[in-house]
């Protein structure tokens, strides 16, 4: 590689590249002349909302476009050479050897039977001739190992997938990555799927290795944060199209389309929240008193069972009216809480107060009665529909559970709709026929149909766009004022908690270890793991966070983060 | 609506509903084409096809074959088609009361499934069918207990996997009652490998029916593909016809069966009908 860092020769050239959707689509090219350029040792981000075609041109690289999606105009050139010229071995030669690339789901993308070493081995056998010696892959494979910040590579190479965490998984990855020193990574939405101190770690371990061996790198987002933190230039695009490109801070500091503008306004500036609840009764609405659970994930016959600490002792309260973040990285037991509270994971220990009663005494048809007045929205709303029931219905259910007339329950859902920002046509319609934002609202629409007093909602947002993101956040602030909601916020985001939460808690392995109101914990934090967490919040420096600025008043003036700038 | 659309583009598919079609048609007119019983005789015995009017010849005592398959996929269709209904409410039970609730629930109708499964389905068919008297509901009833473990397995698999399902919990926290996310959250979703096993027992069902009937356990008062089949084995070298006709009658009707089942399975499967269209 030591050539191209010389040289100035672009890594990855992408010239006036268009590429079709089958027809039928819900628009003819998934890509039109997109063109851009990679040189050694530059991160280029390509950003864009989710359909805007940016995995597209990854997978075009690559070759790796689905049938029926075909390049039909323009060029790409990976270090010297045309893909689509290429066959069955100068593609295999490629990719791996001069172009690797990583996925946004490490799970996924590892061989759930096969341990990691050896999946790292085999990229070193597919590509090097003569193959080196077993002993020498060996070594190679634990420098690897070692280089992408691996704890115990040793015992790390003989782990299943299965054994890492995602933050792991997705260093093993890399590891794969790099293996054959390519001149080209390319990283498709790398840490989406990854909690905030994990993604830093990432980013940072991928910026490191590039400046190491000089590399381009292809990164793909939809988070202006992230573009801010490792960028050199950024291609915006949308609806296939380029929108905008240019340097990093070019880009960020001035942006000249209105759409970029928009992308990097939608980022969650942990601005902190200017409503406040005012609460009204001082005694408490929902409490939770030392809630216990423990996982328990059998290993073998001889080995003893994994034990997981999802709560140790977890006591909190919660008022009319006040919205309660509670934020912690993935596997903190954030989500374990949010559903103990619904009384869907049954906890070892504890009691969970509401309106009088213990929950978890509750059985059957008094339990049912109970959870009228408590109501989740769930992460992903893809899942969270029945595929087969219309919008309507799955609104109007619940009403119609508790003895409301159909006519009435479907009358309401109608209204609800509207009141999400959908219209009243989409009672009739299928869940399939909305996007990943709509679909959400009509979750959200659905737990507010029984008027509940507790409304609880675990990562609500962390699987939408960022701008999407923005749009349900404001419409939930909303809500929760008219109709004077308590609310649970699970989330892994810090920046949305600051705009949204009176409260927050933060969890580390089933504990409290930081509890306050919203400007306590983000001006002042106490403990080591939430100046962490706050450290780790992407785009932080350019962004200037105002969320942090020490003089709280300071906030109301700054419009938005560019002009702290 | 596309489903069916989906289905009518599938060749092997459609190649079985064709059959299909043929074999029913045939069932329905049956009575029509041919006015007498298929037990009176209407000629000499042993009548070679063509010969005497008899199409597909006569049997050792003068009975037209033909008339015999034609009256014979009367049984074989009513049979499979409605032991294989029993098989899937049985299985469909068994199956969804184990995978929702789970537990000990699951783990005694899981032994109770396995040892159904461990005993072989079709000597627990004669033995069922001997112990009570062979007549068409007994035999209906005795192919549906013999055949229901692998839609119960089905249906549990179907439950683990959609119980946990969020859009489910989502019901159970709306305050749904368990009947009604059963029946309407998880049983719609888990309905089409369901359906497509159950098309497929109902060969196999008419596959144990014929060989029931074959063994002489076959209801005495209906003409059946598997009793022709078992009445002419003796003299099959000196007269091929009274076993062979049957006995396509059944292989015909099996495939069709099985093709149609394979379509629908296709088609009913997003993943498969994706990669076709």
């Amino acid at each position: 590689m030591s050539d191209a860092m010389q040289s100035s020769a672009p890594v990855l050239a992408v010239d006036d590249l268009s590429i079709a959707l089958p027809k039928g689509g819900d628009r003819p090219f998934a890509v039109e002349n997109v063109s851009f350029e990679i040189k050694p040792n530059e991160v280029v981000c390509l950003v864009g909302e989710s359909g805007s075609g940016k995995s597209m041109i990854a997978h075009a690289v690559l070759q790796l476009l689905p049938r029926g999606v075909d390049i039909v105009s323009g060029t790409v050139t990976v270090a010297g050479q045309d893909p689509s010229k290429l066959g069955g071995r100068g593609l295999r030669n490629l990719r791996g050897g001069n172009a690797a690339m990583i996925f946004q789901e490490p799970l996924s993308s590892l061989n759930p039977l096969k341990r990691v070493g050896k999946q790292v081995e085999e990229m070193i056998l597919a590509h090097q001739r003569p193959a080196p010696s077993m002993v020498e892959i060996h070594e190679r494979v634990q420098t690897l190992l070692t280089q992408v910040g691996l704890p115990n590579p040793e015992l790390l190479e003989k782990s299943y997938p299965f054994e890492l965490s995602g933050g792991q998984r997705q260093r093993v990855m890399i590891a794969m990555a790099m293996a054959n020193r390519p001149a080209l990574l390319i990283a498709d939405e790398p840490t989406t799927a990854l909690d905030v101190t994990t993604q830093r770690q990432i980013l940072r371990l991928i910026d490191d290795l590039r400046r190491e061996r000089g590399m381009g790198v292809l990164l793909i987002t939809h988070d202006f944060g992230v573009v801010a933190d490792v960028a050199d230039r950024v291609v915006v695009l949308r609806h296939g199209k380029v929108v905008e490109q240019g340097t990093a801070s070019e880009v960020l500091r001035n942006p000249q389309a209105a759409y970029t503008r928009e992308l990097i306004d939608a980022v969650p500036k942990a601005r902190l929240a200017d409503i406040h609840a005012t609460i009204v009764r001082p005694e408490p609405l929902l409490e939770v008193v030392g809630l216990e659970k423990t996982f328990r994930v059998k290993r073998g016959w001889l080995q003893p069972p994994r034990e997981v600490l999802a709560a140790d002792g977890i006591s909190l309260t919660l008022h009319e009216g006040e919205t309660l973040a509670v934020v912690g990285e993935s596997g903190s037991g954030k989500s374990t809480l949010g559903r103990m509270i619904m009384r869907l994971t049954e906890p070892d220990a504890g009691a969970i107060r509401f309106g009088g009663a213990d929950l978890r005494q509750l059985r059957g048809e008094a339990l049912r009665q109970a959870r009228r007045q408590l109501q989740i929205v769930f992460q992903d709303p893809f899942a969270s529909l029945d595929p087969r029931q219309k919008v309507g219905d799955a609104i109007a259910r619940g009403p119609m559970a508790y003895g409301t007339s159909r006519a009435e329950a479907m009358a309401q859902a109608r209204q609800l709709l509207v009141r999400v920002g959908l219209s009243e046509t989409a009672a009739g319609r299928y869940p399939h026929e909305f996007s990943g934002g709509q679909r959400q609202r009509i979750c959200i629409a659905r737990a507010l149909a029984l008027k509940p007093r507790v409304l609880i909602a675990d990562e609500a947002v962390s699987a939408l766009d960022v701008s999407v993101q923005a749009q349900v956040l404001a419409l939930l602030a909303e809500l929760r004022q008219e109709m004077r909601l308590a609310m649970i916020f699970i989330t892994h985001d810090l920046r949305i908690a600051a705009e949204i939460a009176d409260r927050v808690i933060v969890l580390q392995r089933g504990q409290i270890v930081e509890e306050g109101t919203t400007a306590e914990v983000f001006t002042a934090p106490r403990q080591a793991y939430t100046r962490d967490l706050l450290d780790a919040i992407p785009g932080r420096d350019f962004f200037d966070q105002p969320g942090f600025a020490a003089d709280a008043r300071h906030i109301a003036g700054i419009e938005s983060g560019i002009d702290a700038v | 609506m596309e489903t069916v659309r989906a289905f009518l583009r599938h060749p092997s598919g459609m190649i079985g509903l064709v059959l299909l079609l043929v074999v029913v048609v045939v069932a329905i007119i049956a009575p029509i084409v041919f006015p007498v019983s298929p037990w009176e005789m209407v000629g000499a015995p042993f009548t070679p096809p063509g010969e005497d009017g008899l199409w597909l010849g006569g049997d050792t005592l003068g009975r037209d074959v033909a008339a015999g398959v034609a009256y014979g996929a009367r049984v074989s269709l009513l049979i499979g088609i409605a032991s294989a209904l029993a098989a899937m409410a049985i299985g469909v039970v068994i199956g969804a009361i184990s995978g929702y609730f789970g537990g000990k629930v699951d783990l005694v109708l899981m032994r109770m499934t396995e040892l159904f499964q461990t005993i072989p389905a079709f000597v627990l068919a004669i033995l069922l069918v001997a112990t009570f008297n062979p007549s068409l509901l007994t035999i209906i009833l005795t192919i549906g207990a013999v055949s229901w473990p692998p839609l119960a397995r089905l249906t549990r698999a179907e439950f683990l996997r959609l119980r946990h399902r969020e859009f489910v919990e989502a019901a159970l926290c709306q305050g749904e009652r368990t009947w009604r996310i059963v029946l309407g959250h998880i049983l719609p979703n888990a309905i089409s490998p369901i359906l497509v096993v159950t098309s497929l027992t109902v060969a196999t069902a008419i596959l144990l029916e014929s060989a029931l009937s074959f063994m002489g356990l076959g209801d005495p008062n209906l003409m059946s593909w598997g009793f022709m089949i078992g009445a002419g084995r003796t003299v099959i070298r000196n007269a091929w016809w009274m076993s062979v006709f049957p006995g396509l009658a059944i292989l015909l009707t099996v495939l069709a069966i099985n093709l149609f089942g394979e379509g629908l399975s296709d088609v009913l499967n997003p993943r498969v009908a994706r990669r076709r269209s």
